[in-house]
């Protein structure tokens, strides 16, 4: 070693090493290790749950998710930043909102983006379908509000005959027209790649829409069946019997304290806990006591014990 | 000041062969406590073989095939010992007070290793194209929106989240760790508490 490092262990006796060959040989070994867990508990694979899926299995709940999209009651629709501009609903700690900083980078409005366009994308191939995107346009918002607030309530006892939803009699405008085109399109596989449409067709890498689409009632009602809720320690799991992220147990612990998961600031009482940890991790070499509590925990006894049992 | 000369200084002056690749070591440095850096190199080894084998061949082999799967099966598990070897190795570091005798930036830097970790496995999670991407992505949103993060880092953005995990972390997870490393080699392993050194 340096001359410095000699200074630094003089009196000290020197022993024999080999580094590349103890590298050789942890290399061998946690390869080794690696590969048979692989092979023995392979690892999480469960497949996505697509449009299709809810379309096909769940009309009813699917047609209810688009109607309420529709209806402007996406759990998108008033987010703020960086989906919309309404900045009043942007999480605050100590009267700072870090949200609104940065404005509104991915704009969506959800009933044009997840259920106006994708329609409007196939009315070339639906004459009626073409009448009632009219009809819609057309309206006042108190009527459109009054057309999604009827079928809201009619589809909880709808009934599915074929492919099509069936609802008792009354007055729901275009809407039932609409929410069958839209389930037609869920069943044929084709809403993702409706809600896809951007600038840069062919070419897509973002799935944003696609993502946010379901993530309300759907997504979660799947999380809860495979134990992945945010109440369920849900970030740090994977599907399966599987070690997760464990590493995040810390972050998710702290959403499992009432007096913070119930605040309408939880994300950021989470994210200032977790910085004020890391900075005390970070600077712990320089924050007194801290920086000396390994010598009176005492643990360094047993890592060294076979140099304390010669002094 | 001549920047190339200084570098020559600091390259060979400070930093010889054997602090490198040492031949002999204190007799104090005995204890399984100094496995886990090794460990934790060793894992990102296998990590950065299965990787870009999962990043070539795509999605449909990784999920469809037997091979592919089995190589994503090795990912992950590397990744699951990784963080092992990491907490192992943060733990084992803090009892030992690493930090002493002018070492302080050789903990930070591991610290920081540490940190860029976990949005690397992250931004890994958001990659596999399965339904954990699927619902982490929409999960996870919510307190990188709180802090300002997602007006930039987009969990919902594959092609974002795969170019961070498969370029930019690792990335600095190598610069990272190497500095850490040469500190490592440079200052030597730290003396046990109250060591009488005659």
């Amino acid at each position: 070693m340096n001359r410095k490092f000699d200074a630094y262990t003089s009196g000290i006796p020197q022993k024999p090493y080999d580094l590349l060959k103890e590298a050789l040989i942890v290399l061998g070994v946690i390869a080794l290790v690696t590969l048979l867990l692989a092979a023995v508990f392979s690892s999480p694979d469960f497949p996505t749950v697509t449009a299709k899926d809810v379309a096909v299995n769940q009309p009813v709940a699917y047609v209810e998710t688009c109607a309420n999209i529709l209806a402007g009651n996406s759990g998108i629709q008033d987010y703020g930043p960086p989906y919309s501009a309404n900045t009043e609903n942007a999480q605050r700690l100590f009267g700072i909102a870090p949200a609104n900083w940065f404005g509104v980078t991915v704009p969506i409005d959800p009933p044009t983006d997840f259920i106006l366009k994708p329609l409007g994308s196939v009315a070339v191939l639906e004459p009626a379908l073409n009448d009632s995107l009219s009809a819609w346009e057309a309206a006042t918002p108190d009527q459109r509000q009054s057309w999604t607030a009827a079928y809201l309530t009619a589809v909880q006892t709808a009934t599915v005959q074929g492919n099509a939803i069936q609802l008792l009699p009354g007055d729901y405008g275009p809407v039932p027209t609409m929410m069958d085109a839209m389930l037609s399109l869920g069943q044929a596989g084709l809403l993702e790649g409706a809600l896809q449409e951007s600038d840069r067709l062919p070419f897509t890498l973002d799935f944003t829409k696609s993502l946010l689409f379901f993530q309300d009632d759907v997504y979660s009602g799947v999380a809860d069946k495979l134990n992945l809720s945010g109440n369920q320690w849900g970030m740090s799991n994977e599907t399966g019997n599987y070690p997760g992220a464990w590493w995040t147990w810390p972050v998710v612990f702290l959403y499992q304290i009432p007096a913070i998961t119930n605040s309408a600031n939880a994300d950021m009482i989470v994210m200032g806990i977790v910085a004020l940890a890391v900075l005390v991790l970070l600077f712990l070499p320089f924050i007194p006591f801290f920086n000396r509590l390994p010598r009176y925990l005492g643990v360094h006894r047993i890592i060294w014990r076979d140099w304390y049992k010669k002094q | 000041m001549n920047i190339t000369k200084k570098a020559q200084q600091v390259l060979t002056g400070s930093f010889s062969l054997e602090d490198a690749l040492p031949t002999t070591m204190p007799s104090y440095v005995n204890s399984v406590a100094y496995l886990w850096g090794a460990t934790i190199i060793c894992s990102l080894v296998i990590l950065f073989i299965s990787g870009p084998l999962l990043a070539l061949f795509g999605p449909d082999w990784y999920h469809f095939s037997s091979i592919g799967r089995f190589v994503n099966s090795v990912h992950f598990w590397g990744t699951q010992v990784f963080f092992a070897s990491m907490l192992l190795h943060l733990v084992t570091k803090f009892f030992m007070g690493a930090w002493r005798d002018n070492r302080r930036l050789t903990w930070m830097l591991g610290v920081l290793t540490f940190l860029v970790a976990i949005p690397t496995a992250l931004t890994g999670i958001l990659s596999q194209t399965n339904w954990d991407s699927q619902w982490v992505a929409v999960q996870a949103k919510d307190a990188l929106n709180a802090v300002g993060v997602g007006s930039f880092f987009n969990t919902m953005n594959t092609g974002q989240m795969l170019l961070v995990h498969v370029a930019v972390l690792p990335a600095i997870i190598l610069v990272l760790g190497l500095a850490h490393v040469v500190f490592v080699r440079k200052e030597g392993p730290v003396k046990p508490y109250d060591s009488q050194t005659a």
